[in-house]
């Protein structure tokens, strides 16, 4: 963990200054005067972000205790895949609810889901998409009265 | 007391009841799976209300919030996988009692010790909130910006590892709040242009992102083991096995009684959460037992002691939110988003101002807490039943709700494109150890904050000196600061013991050579 705080407050440090001398000042007009200036807590936020990152950065540092074993890194292979996973899924379904419909994207979220996690039953895989939609319409255009789209 | 009599009237109807046993049963089963905690069910729920009447709407959101603390209980006994990290106590004990075929007598234990966790404590909130409030009535912007800036402190010095990290966390949320118009010049901040941003950032698509999308990832990258986990659950023939017996109950009292009594207390502190609560209730068992070195074997005392507390921090946690409007939890930020969108703004002026929903908001906790009690005695087979479902066809299902969940909020695709952006964050969050917990409630009172922040350096007139006129405020600043570097000391020792635990095998090791 220690390298990984090492990288993660060099990281939001730089995303801190990077905030604070080009975003903020880009983004958040000065304001009239007299009055307390829009920019002010973002930027007390931000410059907050910078000192605690050095801190970070500096305890991590230090060096570690001897004999101390370099601990592993805090992601497993399999959780990276499964962020990619879930991602590519994600975006399947956000270009099926462009090029087709919102209901394309519901079911091409489950049906891509249960593919990408290993499912290879062709009866879950057409089943399920077609019961849990079932059951939102339900829910929705039916109990509730209201439409999701 | 007339109030909640009509909050009874309005709530014991078929309409309302249903609707807060659809919560208690749809909590029930969301905590029963692994990671799917009361916060994530009730961030994914609240779009799913917005078509209901406010008394219905918040009943039901209160029985999925008091359900899946109790239900949470379920995953821990039986695959000694903790459905929230406030139920791991209860698998120290309640896994063993399952390996030796006791399951079903753990589960009603750990049932029974959360409904009266949980009922006593919905008693305290009531019993206290109001009179708070109107103390808090008495706090202006000077002082209830010193205790907003207490209160992140102390929560982010809690809620994780780390207070530097905590700190950060606090930090980006306060600031991911400041997105949108400022509310005095109207000016837009950091919108990029973008019309969906003026508004700011969402609360439901950014709670659902962080909590269910990022432990669903996580949750598919793990999913093997929890799998082989749930394959290997048996049960007892014997009925003795299978329930409670009158001698356990007489030695389980007295630890349910504590338990509820520490959970209460660790729930109206912000920021300690529900794993203090039942942490310590356990340790306290443990402690107090003439045989400490049995627990961890099985011992049912250690199920009622972590369950009760668990339970109890749910409701008591709700104290400073409705006597001062600060979230002192996860579920309380969360909660915040329901109680205002049906009408209902926590804070001491609800008290005042709406009496009689706050009375409607009394009586669904009640009647949650006795439901919960029903639906978990008569379903609670089933339940465990949940859990042997593989995640890899619970975890599609669950994307969708969130999907959901988060395009009702807004009726856009941009909640979608908010619910991943932050779904990516939570996901990082979760496993560098920054509390998205701190975040979230640094989100919540981001708003309040700046306000109170601009409104004391105009009564200040632009100078500290002008401080010692707000005494409350200067006891909240020296205790912020306290706050601050107590916990850098905690944190900096224990950060140290853990060191010295890793050390010692390694040097062990190489002398061994």
């Amino acid at each position: 963990m220690r390298r990984a705080n090492v990288v993660s407050g060099v990281v939001l440090g730089l995303l801190s200054l990077l905030m604070l001398f080009a975003v903020i000042p880009a983004q958040i007009d000065p304001g009239p005067d007299g009055i307390v200036s829009p920019r002010l807590v973002p930027s007390m936020t931000m410059i907050l972000v910078a000192a605690l990152s050095v801190l970070l950065v500096v305890n991590n540092m230090r060096a570690p205790e001897p004999g101390a074993p370099e601990a592993s890194l805090p992601f497993t292979r399999a959780e990276l895949a499964a962020l990619l996973k879930i991602g590519a899924v994600f975006a399947l379904a956000l270009g099926l609810y462009f090029l087709v419909s919102p209901l394309a994207a519901g079911a091409g979220l489950v049906v891509g889901a249960l593919l990408a996690l290993g499912e290879r039953r062709p009866v879950v895989i057409v089943l399920m998409p077609a019961v849990l939609l079932l059951a939102l319409w339900l829910l929705f255009y039916k109990v509730l009265g209201t439409a999701i789209v | 007391m007339e109030h909640l009599i009509t909050g009874f009237q309005d709530v014991l109807t078929p309409g309302i009841l249903v609707w807060v046993a659809v919560g208690v049963t749809l909590g029930y089963v969301l905590g029963a799976l692994p990671g799917l905690g009361k916060a994530t069910g009730v961030a994914v729920a609240i779009p799913l209300t917005l078509y209901l009447e406010p008394v219905a709407a918040l009943g039901m959101l209160i029985g999925i919030a008091k359900g899946s603390a109790a239900g949470s209980a379920v995953s821990a006994i039986l695959l000694n996988t903790p459905g929230e990290p406030s139920s791991a106590p209860t698998a120290l004990d309640g896994y063993p009692l399952a390996r030796q075929g006791k399951a079903q007598k753990a589960l009603k234990m750990g049932l029974f010790a959360s409904v009266i966790g949980d009922f006593v404590s919905t008693m305290i909130l009531i019993g206290l909130a109001a009179p708070l409030a109107s103390y808090a009535l008495l706090i202006g912007p000077v002082e209830l910006c010193a205790i907003l800036l207490f209160s992140l402190t102390f929560v982010g010095g809690l809620s994780g590892g780390s207070l530097t990290k905590g700190l950060i966390a606090a930090a980006f949320g306060v600031f991911f709040a400041t997105v949108g118009l400022e509310p005095e010049t109207f000016i837009p901040r950091m919108t990029f242009g973008l019309l969906e941003l003026e508004d700011g950032i969402a609360l439901v698509p950014m709670a659902i992102g962080m909590l269910a999308v990022a432990e669903m990832t996580l949750q598919a990258g793990n999913m093997r083991a929890l799998d082989v986990e749930a394959a290997r659950i048996s049960e007892g023939a014997r009925r003795e096995d299978r329930v409670v017996l009158a001698s356990e109950w007489r030695r389980c009292v007295p630890v349910i009684a504590r338990g509820t009594l520490i959970g209460s207390a660790v729930g109206i502190l912000p920021g300690l959460g529900a794993s203090v609560g039942s942490f310590l209730s356990y340790g306290a068992t443990r402690r107090a037992s003439a045989t400490p070195e049995k627990y961890g074997t099985g011992m049912i005392e250690g199920v009622a002691a972590a369950e009760s507390a668990d339970n109890a921090v749910v409701p008591s946690s709700l104290v400073p939110l409705f006597a001062l409007g600060i979230p002192g939890s996860v579920i309380a930020a969360i909660l915040i988003a329901a109680f205002i969108l049906h009408g209902l703004t926590p804070g001491p002026l609800m008290f005042k101002q709406q009496p009689r929903l706050v009375a409607d908001v009394y009586a669904s906790m009640i009647c949650a807490s006795l439901i919960m009690l029903v639906i978990g005695y008569t379903g609670q087979r089933i339940f465990a039943q949940v859990i042997k479902v593989p995640l890899r066809l619970i975890i599609p299902g669950v994307l969708l709700l969130c999907s959901v969940g988060a395009y009702l909020e807004t009726g856009s695709v941009f909640s979608i494109y908010v619910m991943l952006f932050f779904a990516l964050i939570g996901f990082f969050a979760r496993k560098l150890d920054f509390s998205f917990v701190t975040f979230l409630i640094g989100f919540v009172i981001g708003p309040s904050l700046e306000l109170t922040f601009r409104q004391s350096i105009q009564i200040l007139d632009h100078d500290v000196a002008n401080l010692p006129g707000h005494p409350i405020a200067i006891v909240f600043v020296f205790l912020t600061i306290a706050t601050a570097v107590w916990t850098a000391r905690s944190n900096g020792r224990l950060a140290a013991a853990r060191a010295r635990r890793t050390t010692k095998p390694c040097i062990s090791k190489r002398e061994g050579r």
